[in-house]
């Protein structure tokens, strides 16, 4: 018997070509795009939870509230480590300290090292930790052990970082590196490679003793005041006691260790391993947070998608029911029970189901390269593991029972007396209104989808053409780690890059005018107590007003001298302190922390300090060599790429022992919007797979539709009606479909961008434009889908159609 | 002159050979006839009706309809003709299921490019004339077979055709209903309305002032 369904349920999957293909192609694309979108959201979620016992393990953050509002940062003072093991033993603290582009230069056994090859620019990876950090996270040791790391000048590369500096990770105990040309370390440990789904991406990992020992370098401080995100503390919580008292205990810390701060009130508490990926209030190591909603934004389109390729399926099974009523009547007649008739049925939409996840799995596979690329996953994932398994058995159960209950219970509840006269007409599939409110469902979903996209790729475009209030193109950044050595020699480098003749202006900065880093400090204002908010420092020399094209509302730009005593701000900064003209602010005095009072010169107009995500902050630019690690260069070459070769010559025989590293500054710039563009990017494709398996239900639907009014197309030509009458008769149905969708879609899509704009500070508004963009796009498509089959039926012999009974 | 067929041959390729619908007919009627055509199955009754109908398309001979040459006709001007001198009644009906029996009838006259209210008025003349006004917001599966038929002429007729062509209009009925049916159509042949109808039945045929063999495509 059930060899007797397969045999019937291949004939009619060949019988009806363009269904099956519509049917198979439809659910093939839903399924593939949900695997895909599985395989990103699992991705991100399994972020260090290869970690053992990460339930257990957790990050001290900090947060300060003040009048300006609530900040978190995932740092926290050096001096807090020692403080919380002898506070509060129970737990295991250990320490983990970043230091972003350090450069190390490979000395082997004792050579120089100074051959462009032996250096390398570490962005990320580079970390100081202490013996206890690594008994928090068990790492698997390929050679040595944590205890390496309690003395100074150790340090231990993962197997990857020893294969990149010494060609063979087997060699490389025992060798030389030395870091941003100060300190000689010797390699005692070799760790397994770490798994890219983490937010610690250590490569090369120096004994935390060996900051310490080099403060200056490594802007190591044994201050309380002093907070960076690069040092964060890690810990293990015995399994016996609950998280709350330990977060009572660290507010008890906090009151006693910061009870002299006056700007803003600090406490300490846990923040789960579990939550380091998706928590944007603090930042991590590695290279993106994903909030939770975005991974649920996903989940949500991969949910949409094989719901409107389940309403297809739903549709033309349907729709092809009338067209079986005789097989399923002749079934009846000899003998067949219901169940057995629902179970082919089932079974059919099974074996469909089936074609499409292989169909699927094919288009998956092939594309997993591409979305790997625009979701930036690296780790060599694929589709052969045990939970996209299950998510698939699942998947094929959840799409058979959806798409085929519905349709298998019509046809199974046929009389078999009528079913023979063949006298079921589609008011007894329930058909007309439930496929309309499907196909209503569906164009609700795709026109959601669409106003999603436009306004999210609007909003990006917005961002990427905002005036961002400096210059920022044909600029050419370097990022240094700064020592005595390298600021001597700056005066000597940027001479020599003054007098090529493409070179328009060089200047010497602590970050650049826009960034995602900040400085930030307390400060007085006019001899007046300190204010009750905070001050962004950057440092630049004269020239940087020239390079970044800055532009003055008042005043002037400090004088070419090392020991200046003049400052600029901006306006934001006049603004917050109730100026009603900036350049009142000209020729006043300011003090940053404790630092000596400075005179303000000049105030410029507003910048964008940080991402438009947020709101431009109060600036100060002051002089200070010591922190200029950004260098900038303002090119007038229309041959870029030349001047580029030309600087690095410069670069090589003013510094050898510095590695060359550089970009542009808009390419730095668009590193900021990475994720943003990366999610529009996600969020064009799916919502273009979408509308794609919407308008092939569409077309199989106005297939049916054609085939099913033959009889009534045929009498209404006969009785005079021209082409131009039956393809109207036809289009005026989708035409009040859309618009019901559309008045369900619009409000919905409104509320979900809305939400979503909320993230920017600088943001577009929600015009009447993307709705009828919207309604337009998918009155087209509809159209264009529909136009075709009624054109085709319009223009039938209406003899055919009239004699077949 | 109503009309008027000259040799009118029609024929399908199948493989080499050419198998033919219509053989040589010629046929003429006049304004005011009542013409029965008869045969057994597959004699090419319907065949020679969807001709005179301008439905379907012959291979040869020449159609004269109200002294117009049809066989050289464009598409859009046949249409404009049967439009307006043609009425069709079928077997089944051929009632539009979604439609009201006061639409289906209304809707040629839309076609028609006829305005609401004279539509309006000529509608309801019909449904007074069919005594059917009680049932104009039924829907034709609410009906039995005669009262659908009647829907069916009447919607034939709402146009003032000359030539009224009906396909075995009886065919679906029991006798009593295709006897009134039959009345129906000696009635409208009195008032001038020309007709062409196709049938099995002897008894029927008999109503009419002339009748037509026709056996493999051939007039007997």
């Amino acid at each position: 018997m059930i060899r007797n369904y397969f045999r019937i349920a291949y004939r009619n999957l060949k019988r009806h070509k363009v269904f099956s293909i519509i049917n198979i192609t439809g659910l093939a694309i839903g399924i593939a795009s949900c695997l895909l979108l599985f395989t990103i959201i699992r991705y991100e979620l399994s972020y260090d939870r290869f970690h053992p016992g990460y339930q257990h393990l957790y990050r001290v953050v900090t947060e300060d509230k003040s009048a300006d509002g609530v900040f978190h940062t995932p740092g926290i003072p050096f001096p807090a480590l020692e403080a919380l093991r002898i506070d509060i033993p129970d737990m295991q603290w250990g320490a983990l300290f970043a230091s972003e582009g350090s450069q190390v230069t490979v000395l082997g056994k004792g050579e120089t090292g100074n051959t462009p090859e032996k250096r390398f620019i570490e962005n990320s990876g580079f970390f100081f930790a202490d013996p206890q950090f690594f008994q928090v996270f068990r790492y698997t040791w390929l050679s040595g052990s944590p205890a390496v790391l309690a003395a100074p000048n150790n340090t231990v590369l993962t197997k990857k970082t020893a294969i990149k500096y010494f060609g063979d990770w087997k060699q490389a105990m025992g060798q030389l590196l030395k870091l941003d040309n100060t300190v000689t370390v010797k390699v005692a440990g070799i760790l397994e490679d770490i798994p890219h789904n983490t937010d610690l991406p250590l490569s090369i990992v120096t004994s935390y003793e060996t900051a310490k020992a080099n403060p200056s370098t490594y802007f190591y401080s044994d201050s309380w005041g002093n907070t960076t995100s690069s040092f964060q503390i890690y810990a293990s919580l015995p399994g016996n006691i609950p998280v709350a008292r330990i977060n009572l205990q660290l507010e008890a810390f906090s009151a006693k260790n910061y009870k002299d701060r006056k700007r803003a009130v600090r406490t300490h508490f846990l923040q789960p391993l579990s939550q380091l990926h998706f928590d944007k209030r603090f930042g991590t190591f590695g290279d993106h947070v994903t909030a939770m909603g975005t991974l649920w934004t996903l989940g949500l389109i991969g949910a949409f998608i094989i719901i409107m390729a389940c309403i297809n399926f739903i549709n033309l099974s349907t729709a092809q029911a009338i067209g079986r009523s005789k097989e399923i009547g002749i079934r009846k007649v000899l003998g067949s029970f219901r169940w057995q008739l629902f179970g082919q049925v089932m079974g059919e939409t099974a074996l469909i189901v089936l074609a499409a996840v292989i169909l699927a799995l094919a288009l998956a596979t092939f594309s997993l390269p591409f979305i790997k690329h625009i979701a930036s996953i690296d780790e060599t994932l694929g589709f052969l593991n045990w939970g996209t398994l299950f998510f698939l058995v699942i998947l094929i159960l959840v799409v058979t029972v959806l798409a085929g209950l519905y349709p298998a219970m019509i046809l199974s509840g046929f009389k078999p007396v009528l079913a023979l006269k063949n006298r079921i007409t589609s008011a007894q599939i329930g058909g007309i209104s439930l496929r309309r409110g499907l196909v209503v469902t569906q164009f609700a979903i795709s026109q959601v989808l669409i106003i999603g996209t436009v306004v999210a790729v609007t909003q990006m475009k917005y961002v990427q053409d905002a005036d961002l209030g400096f210059a920022k193109d044909a600029i050419l950044v370097f990022n240094a780690n700064t020592d005595s050595a390298f600021h001597t020699r700056q005066k000597t480098f940027s001479g020599e890059l003054k007098r090529m003749p493409d070179v328009a202006a060089v200047s010497f900065s602590s970050d650049l005018p826009s960034s995602g880093n900040n400085w930030t400090t307390n400060f007085a204002y006019d001899h007046r107590p300190d204010e009750n908010f905070g001050l962004d420092i950057k440092y630049a020399d004269h020239n940087y007003f020239s390079t970044y094209g800055l532009r003055f509302l008042g005043g002037r730009g400090f004088s070419e001298s090392d020991t200046t005593r003049e400052v600029v701000i901006n306006e934001t900064l006049t603004k917050k302190l109730g100026l009603t003209d900036p350049t009142q602010a000209i020729g006043k005095e300011i003090r940053m922390g404790s630092q000596p009072w400075k005179t303000i010169v000049g105030v410029i107009r507003d910048f964008k300090t940080n991402s438009l995500k947020e709101e431009v902050r109060p600036i100060i630019i002051a002089e200070n060599r010591q922190f200029y690690w950004v260098t900038g260069i303002k090119l007038k070459s229309a041959d870029l790429a030349r001047t580029k070769a030309a600087v690095e010559k410069v670069w090589d025989e003013v510094y050898p022992e510095y590695a060359y590293t550089n970009n542009f500054v808009d390419d730095t710039l668009a590193e900021f919007y990475e994720q943003d563009e990366q999610l529009a990017l996600l969020y064009k494709l799916f919502a273009g797979i979408a509308i794609f398996i919407s308008c092939l239900g569409l077309y199989g639907l106005v297939s049916f539709m054609a085939a099913q009014r033959t009889k009534e197309v045929g009498i209404r030509k006969v009785l005079g009606a021209s082409a131009g009458n039956i393809v109207y008769l036809f289009s005026r149905e989708f035409i009040i479909l859309i618009s019901i969708a559309f008045l369900i879609a619009a409000p919905l899509a409104y509320y979900i961008m809305q939400s979503w704009l909320q993230d920017f500070v600088y943001r577009i508004n929600l015009g009447l434009g993307v709705f009828l963009v919207a309604i337009f796009i998918s009155a087209i498509v509809a159209l264009l889908t529909v136009g075709y089959k009624a054109v085709r039926a319009a223009t039938a012999n209406p003899v055919k159609s009239l004699r077949t009974e | 002159m109503l009309l008027n067929l000259k040799g009118i041959f029609k024929w399908v390729q199948t493989g080499g050979a050419r198998t033919f619908l219509l053989r040589d007919i010629n046929l003429t009627v006049e304004e005011g006839g009542f013409i029965s055509i008869m045969g057994p199955s597959g004699s090419g009754k319907s065949t020679l009706l969807n001709v005179i109908g301008m439905l379907d398309e012959f291979d040869e001979g020449e159609f004269l309809f109200l002294e117009e040459p049809v066989h050289q006709l464009k598409e859009k001007q046949r249409a404009a003709l049967y439009k307006q001198y043609i009425g069709f009644v079928f077997q089944a009906y051929h009632l539009i299921d979604e439609l009201t029996v006061y639409e289906n009838i209304e809707t040629p006259l839309i076609y028609q490019g006829i305005k609401k209210a004279e539509r309006k008025a000529l509608v309801a003349d019909m449904l007074d004339r069919f005594n059917i006004v009680g049932k104009k917001d039924l829907f034709p599966t609410q009906l039995s077979g005669g009262q659908q038929q009647l829907v069916g002429i009447a919607r034939a007729l709402i146009g003032k055709p000359k030539l009224l062509l009906a396909d075995e209009p009886t065919g679906n009925l029991n006798s009593s209903q295709g006897e009134e049916i039959m009345n129906l159509f000696r009635q409208l042949n009195k008032e001038g309305v020309t007709i062409i109808q196709v049938t099995h039945s002897e008894k029927n045929a008999s109503h009419g002032q002339r009748i037509i063999n026709l056996l493999d495509g051939r007039i007997e």
